[in-house]
């Protein structure tokens, strides 16, 4: 290899040239092993908030590791800000990237889905064939608990939960623009724990917002299956004094859906009608880590070493993002962007025979309370003894038009810092 | 020898790592920093200050300042105390080694021209381009984003950026006698300095 690089070595031989032929989607290429190994390599699965930063970011560390993203979506629609695409403050499109940024960096994203991982033989599989690494993240983000509420399953395409932004985002927006005036929008919130606490309370303002300037008469029922506003309380409960639209019904989870008789169910046996529902479904970890036995004994959620994110339960494989569990932080996309950042040196740390540093994430969450205000939580962390613990949580005093703006910089720096 | 001296050299730089960008204690420890502030301090957002460049000593007050609540931040107060923990010396270094490339948010030139007029009343601290004091830690506004320059005059004018404090009270007192506009002007000049 004299004379060149490593780099110039991988982007002239075969792994380059198979995996940009892969690049363009041809999943009939990938028999055996499509793409053998020729030196340290990083796959990530999911290109979401905390893959795509762990896979930009591991390059960043170490360039000479080569670095595959696994990412069956073309585009990159952020969670947050999705919101505001319902109540028509923003677009989709001011909320979609690619990922050409990543490539730049040397990433190679291929966009299909990673079907199965064998932590044994240190395998991600991809269509008929698989990928060797010596090192795996799985970023899967959350799916959802489709059981867990009746006719839901069935009734995917008419009961939307617009909880994965994207094309759901932009049909609820549709459903709430063509409900009449004097129609019943009903929200579902599920049970904790569920990607982005705030979010659902967040959608609710919006939600109430729109009704309030667009359809006067009309009405917002919110049946939380939790006992409370789990996430910025006291700030959404003076926000929503702005809306007498909304009733808001804790501990009330819906087990039942009828799109048919427009009406929903809880767990009281009430039955709601709707004009239009939004049932956000209970959560687990994304498929591939359950069916990888990443999870933990209820199935649902991934432990991790808090130092590595390594999974406790499958060496060489870090988990980060919404699909872990037992550290004190929220599933926000600001915490699996750092968790991305945390387990990218470690790994690099790890592949190089060095002890990873005790770095520890932290948590900028904004919400938009009407089509200009906004409030915040921040929280950061530490190591003590291994395990990420809190130093200080702090919430904007009130809702104001100075943290909105904060939160426009915020975004603009965080889809930079995880894309570009 | 000299032969010798000069295979050793090749040698050694051979089997030497070259430096990475997170290859500093600075730079891991700034992980959190880059969601806000982007990678290596190069702030891409409108209200988010630059933080690459940033002299040591100016770095170093403003997170004492922030984490003590001196300076009232809900973002920053967290991530200050988090900075503090990591140590906030190799944060410092780190950000104060790097060379700050100017925003890239274009202002209106008219405002930039209005701007480099109303902002003679800021050169006896500020410098001539606004480059400020470093022995007096008065920082340097170049190139810094406009919407965050701008945010930083309304907390000033309203005494909620280290309210109470002497060393600033000029800075306020100039404020409060600036209207909404010059403020968006100064901020469009400071911004564009190149």
């Amino acid at each position: 290899m004299s004379g060149m690089t490593r780099r110039q070595f991988l982007r002239s031989s075969g792994v380059g040239l198979g995996l940009g032929v892969l690049g363009g989607g041809c999943a009939s290429a990938m028999k055996g092993d499509f793409a053998p190994k020729t030196g340290r390599r990083v796959v990530v699965v999911g290109g979401g908030w905390g893959g795509a930063t762990a896979a930009k970011y591991v390059r960043l560390g170490d360039p000479s590791v080569e670095v595959v993203l696994l990412e069956p979506n073309r585009q990159f629609v952020s969670c947050p800000f999705s919101n505001l695409v319902i109540s028509g403050v923003r677009t989709l499109d001011s909320i979609t990237f690619d990922y050409a940024g990543l490539r730049r960096h040397g990433v190679r994203v291929i966009h299909e889905m990673a079907s199965g991982l064998d932590p044994a033989a240190k395998r991600v599989r991809v269509g008929e064939g698989y990928l060797e690494y010596d090192r795996a993240v799985v970023a899967p983000g959350v799916e959802f608990q489709w059981e867990q509420v009746e006719g839901l399953a069935a009734n995917q395409d008419k009961v939307l939960h617009a909880w994965k932004a994207g094309p759901q985002t932009q049909a609820l927006a549709g459903q709430l623009r063509a409900m009449p005036d004097g129609g019943v929008f009903v929200l579902s919130i599920p049970p904790a724990a569920y990607r982005c606490p705030p979010g659902p309370y967040e959608r609710v303002c919006q939600v109430a917002w729109y009704l309030k300037q667009n359809k006067p008469k009309s009405k917002l029922i919110v049946l939380d299956a939790n006992q409370n506003i789990i996430s910025k309380t006291a700030l959404f409960r003076a926000a929503w004094q702005a809306y007498p639209n909304i009733e808001y019904r804790a501990s009330n989870k819906v087990v039942k859906v009828d799109p048919t008789a427009r009406e929903v169910t809880t767990d009281f046996g009430d039955k709601v009608k709707y004009d239009v529902v939004n049932l956000i479904p209970p959560q687990r970890a994304g498929t591939i880590a359950v069916q990888a036995d990443l999870v933990g004994a209820d199935k649902r959620w991934c432990e991790v070493n808090h130092v590595t994110f390594e999974s406790v339960k499958a060496p060489n494989v870090h988990v980060i993002g919404d699909s872990t569990i037992g550290l004190p932080v929220p599933k926000s996309g600001n915490v699996a962007n750092a968790m991305g950042k945390v387990a990218a040196v470690a790994i690099v740390h790890q592949l190089n025979g060095k002890q990873p540093p005790e770095l520890a994430p932290g948590n900028t969450c904004y919400s938009w309370v009407s089509d200009r205000e906004a409030i915040a939580v921040v929280n950061t962390y530490k190591i003590e003894n291994g395990k990420v613990v809190q130093i200080e949580q702090k919430l904007t005093p009130g809702q104001s038009v100075a943290v909105a703006q904060n939160s426009l910089g915020w975004a603009q720096s965080i889809w930079n810092d995880i894309l570009g | 020898m000299r032969w010798l001296m000069s295979l050793v050299l090749v040698l050694a730089a051979a089997t030497a790592v070259s430096a990475g960008p997170l290859d500093s204690p600075g730079a891991m420890k700034a992980l959190n920093c880059s969601a806000c502030h982007g990678f290596a301090g190069q702030s891409s957002g409108d209200t988010m200050p630059i933080l690459a460049g940033l002299w040591p000593e100016y770095f170093k007050k403003a997170v004492a300042d922030y984490a003590s609540g001196k300076r009232p931040s809900t973002e920053m107060e967290p991530y200050a105390k988090q900075a503090m923990q990591f140590g906030v010396d190799d944060l410092a270094a780190y950000f104060g080694g790097l060379k700050r490339e100017p925003t890239k948010i274009a202002s209106d030139a008219a405002a930039v021209a209005r701007g480099r007029t109303a902002a003679q009343q800021c050169v006896s601290c500020h410098g001539p381009e606004g480059r400020g004091d470093r022995a007096k830690l008065i920082p340097d506004l170049a190139g810094q984003p406009p919407g965050y320059l701008k945010n930083q005059m309304i907390l000033f004018r309203d005494d909620r950026r280290s309210p109470g404090d002497d060393m600033v009270k000029s800075v306020k007192t100039i404020m409060k006698s600036l209207s909404d506009a010059t403020m968006s002007d100064l901020a469009a000049y400071y911004s564009s300095v190149r």
